[in-house]
């Protein structure tokens, strides 16, 4: 197996012109681990990832392999694989002719590569399939070919652009599973690029959420779900209800916020802002729709909310209900649906209860647009 | 207008229109098997397949097939190069130079023939001059010029070929064979260009029967290399004999049979296709499917097999059938009919001086047994003897 | 500029690059420019022995193109009529073809992108077929059916309609009819591809809100198809004009075209220079003729050959 390789972005900036593409990125990638960059479409992650492969060379800042300066190495020799979003696999070749093309570069025999190929489609959970041309395939499948292609490869790192969205959700849900084994199986550094949290919390060891060429915050998925650093983390990664307002008192590591619609909350502090909330600032306070809950009465104090229902819905698995919040957004509470008695408060105003270790308070910042 | 009526209209213009079309090629191939000296059709003589013999043992045509073959070749290579070269420079070519390069590139195909070759002619012999090399350099070698000078448009064709499927290339293709380690030229070899593949087959075929069939380019530059087409406009110029036709009949079945071969393959490939994606499904019935269904659902197919059995057909007709005993009938009929229009018009002569000889030379309603020569061949031709001598041969 | 030949080196390996660089400057440059204006330079030479040429003799003179306006010096006329003439009437002819090919072929063309069906594959078949036969055995064809012992004559006279055979090629009817027939599949097919791409909805939409069928076709089909009409009437128009096999073996002894002129001064008369300048006048009014095509139809450079 192969010694485990990271990459390090120091101070990595990217231009085309005058668009600011990647803004001084430094980013510490583990070697072994599965290491998501994720962002909304436009935000700069394939550029990085295209920066790190070779196929753009940073205007500052360096990208370092292993501990290797990148800098003038080509994308055929560096010890990276790329898989495309759109797999890109060759259309001429056949599946196994594909797979090895990179021993074929090397000038490998047809017999050496054509084991190696029955290897990995084994690997990949297609044995046989190695005589069919890429169009013969179904989508999943040729997702596995992508991967076997690159992991023939043999590369200290392996660059995944996005490679799940072009499945239906029911494959990408399995895909996700069975890539976090491949990856435990071979045991490489993985990098990987994607808009959609699922896929970043369900496989990564760390994640990195990037706006705007700009990394916001890095972290394992706990970490990220539950103590975001800004205000596009925590409403970028899953649903969040958000309530503006401005400091009140900063009681330790906790803060009480005077928000403009549903009263005094107290709340948590993010880690990454202790210290960086003053009274009078403007803030905002995070609280997830499971954890919100309804209470009783009409119960006064810090960690209770009042709100008035506008609408309510099935969902199957939870309930969620709906009120009216702040600056238009509105509240949302999913309640678990553990087989309880449901009585509709629509048109009513109701006293929501939360834990204050569940409200996450962070200086006021640019929300993720839906 | 009635929804009947203007169908039926279409069909007859679709009629007379593929009539137009293909009409004077079925008359041409037909006058090869007509044993008149002059190709017609019309007043059908003998069947023979003598012209097809005579053609075959002029070496001016065996020559021209031989010459315009190497000039094909050769200009099938530099075109085809060429044309992908400045394909591959289209794509990637400064954005503000490529309008320019584009015009540059296609003019080509827009500047007359005739302006072409001349150009060639002048150019290289100033270069000629320029070097101080002798009339006999390579450089006013007519096989260099021709392949030069044809090439210079037929690359533009083959240029358009090519990016029809390079903008269908996908870039990351190149992206992932890089990524997997190739250098920049394994991927152009082992990627783009077989990618390209149909686009190079298809553009040296065209290349190919541009260059066969070029006239205006070729004429100002062929030199000592004159191409078959060069041998047949100096043939058709002065004067005609069915061994042409003869030719042009084989052309003919030649570019049926291509094309239809062309078609069957095409139609081979979609069942295939078809079959293979099935198969991915059910594997089993696969091959068993494919066999029968390849003919039942081609009839060009069909047609190809038919084409080739005919072409034996005929071949061994050729070498058993005889015309020499129609021949000589017809060779006894038209002296005889010449004996009797002689009299006539002597008879004629003797009774009054008014009327003009040619009259009754040509009116057929007089003599209905005339020979086709007389209807066209004018006056004089008939008395001469030599046609009927060479009618004979 | 370099940065592009960098990227195209990087692209593409050097050698191979290198190779295509080599390639395209050679097409472009040496096959393309350089004899276009070598053609040029030398239309305004005096044809001169070659012993003479580099001499002081050789310069530069008007004298090729003055002779296609006033013919030879101390000629009788005031013009060169007769050149003069052969260069108009080859213009008119070839845009009076154009105009019978585009009339012939829209329908038809029409048809087969609009139809559906088996048959139209064969049709399309057969329209490749003639394309393929060399132009000079095309012209052949008719000379069979238009000369006096031609297929045409025997009927005529067979039938009784005519009591002479009809000198077709003397009075032009088989060049006329053979250039039009020569390149009439160069109107049809840029004229097809573009009709076959037009949505039949468009049709049945304008059908529906009642359109007679000729406003149908003045106003979605040719406004959709005119850039197959200006690509197929400016193919016609140029090939006609610079047609030189069919003029040739169907055009009468006395009635020349203006390549045959161009043709004699080189293979007959031997004088280059002077075939050249008839060359260069061909060219230019050729690409006059195309611009004026492009701004009469609204097409760029970039839409034509498609």
């Amino acid at each position: 197996m192969n010694a485990w390789v990271g990459v390090e972005l120091e101070n990595l900036s990217i231009r085309f012109g005058d668009f600011v593409a990647v803004r001084d990125a430094n980013v510490n990638i583990r070697g072994g681990d599965f290491f998501s960059f994720l962002g909304p479409s436009g935000c700069g992650k394939t550029t990085i990832l295209r920066a790190v492969s070779g196929f753009l060379a940073p205007s500052s800042g360096n990208i370092l392999i292993g501990g290797k300066n990148m800098k003038g190495v080509g994308p055929n020799k560096r010890p990276t694989a790329l898989i495309f979003q759109n797999l890109a696999l060759f259309p001429l070749m056949k599946v196994w002719e594909n797979i090895t093309f990179s021993m074929e570069i090397r000038g490998a025999r047809a017999a050496e590569r054509r084991k190696r190929a029955d290897e990995l489609l084994e690997m990949v959970a297609l044995t046989g399939q190695g005589d069919k041309l890429p169009a013969e395939l179904s989508g999943g499948q040729k997702q596995r070919v992508a991967i076997a292609r690159a992991l023939c490869a043999e590369p200290h790192v392996l660059l995944l652009d996005e490679p799940l969205s072009a499945l239906d959700l029911k494959l990408r849900q399995h895909m996700r599973t069975e890539l976090r084994e491949i990856q435990k199986q071979v045991g490489i550094t993985f990098i990987y690029i994607t808009h959609d949290q699922g896929e970043a919390l369900t496989m990564s060891d760390s994640i990195a959420v990037m706006r705007a060429g700009v990394i916001d915050q890095i972290g394992n998925g706990r970490a990220i779900y539950n103590d975001p650093a800004t205000p596009f983390a925590a409403s970028f990664v899953g649903e969040n209800n958000v309530f503006r307002g401005k400091v009140v008192q900063i009681i330790g590591h906790e803060a009480l916020i005077r928000t403009n619609r549903s009263g005094e909350i107290r709340a948590r502090i993010s880690t990454a802002n202790l210290g960086k909330l003053q009274q009078g600032d403007s803030a905002m306070v995070f609280i997830r729709p499971e954890a919100l809950d309804m209470a009783g009465a009409d119960l006064e104090g810090d960690h209770y909310v009042s709100a008035r229902v506008t609408n309510e819905e099935f969902e199957g698995d939870v309930f969620n209900i709906f009120m009216e919040g702040d600056g238009g957004k509105e509240i949302k509470v999913s309640l678990p649906n553990r087989g309880q008695s449901f009585e509709s408060h629509k048109g009513r105003t109701v006293t929501l209860r939360y834990d204050v270790k569940n409200a996450v308070a962070m200086p006021a910042g640019i929300l993720a647009t839906e | 207008m009635s929804q009947l009526g203007s169908r039926i209209g279409v069909q007859i213009y679709l009629v007379i229109f593929f009539a137009y079309l293909l009409g004077p090629l079925v008359i041409m191939s037909v006058t090869a098997f007509n044993s008149s000296s002059f190709p017609s059709a019309m007043p059908w003589e003998c069947l023979t397949f003598d012209w097809f013999r005579s053609l075959l043992q002029d070496s001016r045509i065996m020559n021209g097939i031989r010459n315009s073959i190497l000039i094909g070749a050769g200009t099938v290579v530099l075109s085809v190069l060429m044309g992908l070269s400045g394909a591959l420079v289209l794509m990637r070519i400064w954005p503000r130079l490529r309008a320019t390069y584009y015009t540059i590139v296609i003019a080509p195909i827009l500047i007359p023939g005739v302006v072409l070759g001349i150009s060639t002619l002048v150019f290289w012999d100033r270069i000629n001059r320029l070097l101080g090399l002798g009339p006999g350099s390579v450089l006013s070698n007519g096989l260099f010029l021709t392949i030069l000078g044809q090439s210079t448009f037929i690359a533009s064709y083959c240029m358009l070929v090519m990016v029809a499927r390079l903008q269908r290339y996908d870039e990351t293709l190149s992206e992932a064979a890089l990524d997997l380690g190739a250098t920049p030229a394994q991927v152009f070899r082992k990627i783009l260009l077989p990618f390209m593949r149909p686009a190079i087959v298809t553009a040296a075929v065209l290349a190919f029967l541009a260059s066969f069939e070029n006239y205006n380019t070729t004429t100002f530059i062929f030199g000592e290399y004159p191409t078959l087409t060069i041998e047949l406009s100096q043939k058709v110029r002065y004067g005609v004999t069915p061994a042409v036709s003869a030719l042009a009949f084989i052309i003919v079945a030649l570019t049926i049979f291509i094309a239809l071969a062309n078609e069957a393959i095409r139609r081979r490939r979609e069942l295939v296709a078809a079959v293979r994606s099935g198969a991915s499904v059910t594997v089993a019935a696969g091959g068993r499917v494919t066999l029968p269904r390849i003919f039942s659902g081609n009839i060009s197919a069909v047609l190809v097999v038919a084409m080739a059995m005919g072409t034996i057909v005929m071949i061994g007709t050729a070498s058993v059938y005889r015309p020499d005993q129609c021949i000589a009938d017809l060779r006894q009929e038209k002296q005889l009919a010449a004996q009797k229009r002689a009299e006539e018009l002597r008879r004629q002569r003797d009774a009054k001086t008014g009327g003009t000889g040619e009259n009754v030379g040509i009116d057929p309603v007089t003599s209905p047994a005339a020979p086709p020569r007389s209807q066209g061949g004018g006056f004089e031709t008939v008395f001469d003897p030599g046609v009927l001598q060479e009618l004979g041969n | 500029m370099p940065r592009f030949c960098h990227d195209f080196l990087q692209r593409l390996g050097t050698v191979p690059g290198l190779i295509m660089l080599g390639l395209v400057l050679f097409w472009t440059i040496g096959l393309i420019v350089l004899p276009q204006l070598s053609m040029l330079d030398f239309s305004f030479r005096a044809n001169l022995p070659p012993s003479e040429v580099g001499g002081p003799n050789d310069v530069h003179t008007l004298e090729n193109y003055k002779y296609l306006l006033y013919g030879p010096e101390g000629g009788s006329q005031r013009y060169n009529s007769v050149d003069l003439k052969v260069f108009f009437r080859t213009i008119v002819a070839a845009a009076c073809v154009t105009l019978f090919d585009l009339v012939l072929c829209y329908p038809i063309a029409y048809y087969l992108g609009q139809t559906q069906g088996k048959h139209i594959r064969v049709l399309a078949l057969l329209l490749i077929i003639p394309y393929w036969i060399n132009e000079i055995l095309r012209a052949f064809a008719l000379r069979i059916i238009f000369g006096e012992t031609g297929v045409l004559n025997g009927i005529l006279v067979g039938t009784g309609l005519s009591d002479a055979p009809f000198d077709f090629i003397r009075n032009n009817y088989a060049l006329y009819a053979g250039l039009g027939y020569a390149y009439i599949l160069l109107m049809i097919f840029p004229i097809y591809n573009v009709i076959e791409s037009l949505d039949r909805n468009q049709i049945e939409a304008a059908r529906d809100l009642g359109a007679p069928w000729w406003r149908i076709h003045a106003r979605v089909v040719i406004p959709y198809a005119r850039i197959g009409i200006s690509s197929g009437c400016t193919m016609v128009f140029m090939l006609t004009a610079g047609a030189l096999a069919a003029p040739q073996i169907l055009g009468g002894p006395s009635s020349l075209w203006f390549t045959q002129l161009i043709y004699q001064h080189f293979n007959d008369s031997s004088n280059w220079p002077q075939g050249a300048a008839y060359a260069v006048v061909l060219l230019l009014s050729c690409i006059v003729m195309v611009l004026a095509f492009m701004r009469l139809f609204k097409v760029s450079m970039g839409d034509v050959n498609k």
